[in-house]
């Protein structure tokens, strides 16, 4: 009598993101995410799979100046190296750029190579796994961080484009405004009509809390968890 | 509430800060006493009144600064950064 055969699985490898919610999902890139789709006013989307990377060097200088932006505020990036990427200044001499899912490779000898070009050192680390990130997109979305968040995040201090750390449900989270285009109540007809979006980033481990703390705190405003409003 | 400034970060809950201690001096470990250690690790002033103090802002930009700081009142004036 044989053993019977062990089954192997020929199936390529799949990855987790930090967040799990009940339902269905499917697989993006090779990443597991939820299948529910969000049409409410108010939407939480995963955007774990986005690649994600650290810099760390001198705070003023040469790698600021490559990355285009300092402590406190964003840079989109169109074109040039870091075309497609999203360069946050998290700290003082700490930066976070995402990219599009499934880059990784390719953006993180692209950052090496522009901060290498910069002539100063710094520290270049792909951190895609080990943290979590969210886009809370919505109307509502500063009353629901403010809940949670002891910011005042009126266009005075936060604008669209800026950035900043501090404990988010007691939780130490990188919060990055990031307005995306309106392209269903436009009344300007010109694009230039924003919805109010932010991304919450924060180490892994921590994101299944913050997430479900965002969802109960957005509860009374008809949050929805689901695939994301824009592509980024 | 308590407000610290940050230098980096402005005004914060002191929530997101850790106390680091006063603010001193380090005496040179070549030459220092088995006393002036004892002192330096051990012994504090705890004034009622004005001392400079170092906290770290953990939940922020993740930097040591000094201020001052009231021990009667919580008053706190900045006093820039700490090496």
């Amino acid at each position: 009598m044989s053993e019977p055969a062990a089954a192997v699985s020929t199936a390529p490898p799949v990855a987790r993101t930090a967040l799990a919610f009940p339902g269905p999902r499917r697989i993006v890139d090779g990443w597991e995410l939820t299948a529910r789709h969000a049409t409410g006013d108010l939407v939480l989307a995963d955007l774990g799979p986005l690649v994600k990377l650290t810099v760390r060097g001198p705070a003023e200088g040469a790698v600021r100046a490559a990355l285009g932006t300092g402590f406190g505020r964003t840079a989109r990036h169109d074109e040039g190296a870091l075309a497609g990427a999203l360069v946050v200044g998290a700290g003082p001499g700490e930066w976070l750029v995402l990219g599009p899912a499934g880059t990784g490779g390719e953006l993180l000898a692209a950052t090496r190579a522009v901060v290498a070009d910069s002539g100063e050192f710094a520290s270049v680390v792909d951190v895609t796994h080990g943290r979590a990130l969210v886009r809370l997109t919505g109307a509502a979305a500063p009353a629901l961080l403010a809940k949670v968040c002891a910011i005042d995040l009126a266009d005075r201090v936060v604008p669209d484009g800026s950035a900043f750390r501090s404990s988010v449900a007691r939780v130490v989270t990188d919060v990055v405004r990031d307005d995306i285009r309106d392209e269903l109540d436009d009344p300007a007809g010109d694009g230039t009509a924003r919805t109010r979006s932010y991304l919450l980033h924060c180490e892994r481990s921590s994101g299944q809390y913050l997430a479900d703390a965002l969802v109960d705190a957005g509860t009374e405003y008809g949050i929805e968890v689901g695939a994301p409003p824009s592509a980024r | 509430m308590m407000l610290l400034p940050c230098p980096n970060c402005g005004a914060r809950n002191v929530s997101e800060f850790r106390y680091v201690g006063e603010a001193k001096t380090r005496p040179d470990p070549t030459t220092a006493t088995p006393q002036e250690w004892r002192r330096h690790l051990y012994l504090h002033r705890n004034p009622a009144g004005w001392t400079r103090e170092t906290w770290y802002h953990g939940s922020g930009c993740r930097r040591y600064f000094a201020i001052e700081r009231n021990t009667v009142d919580n008053a706190v004036r900045t006093a820039g950064a700490t090496s």
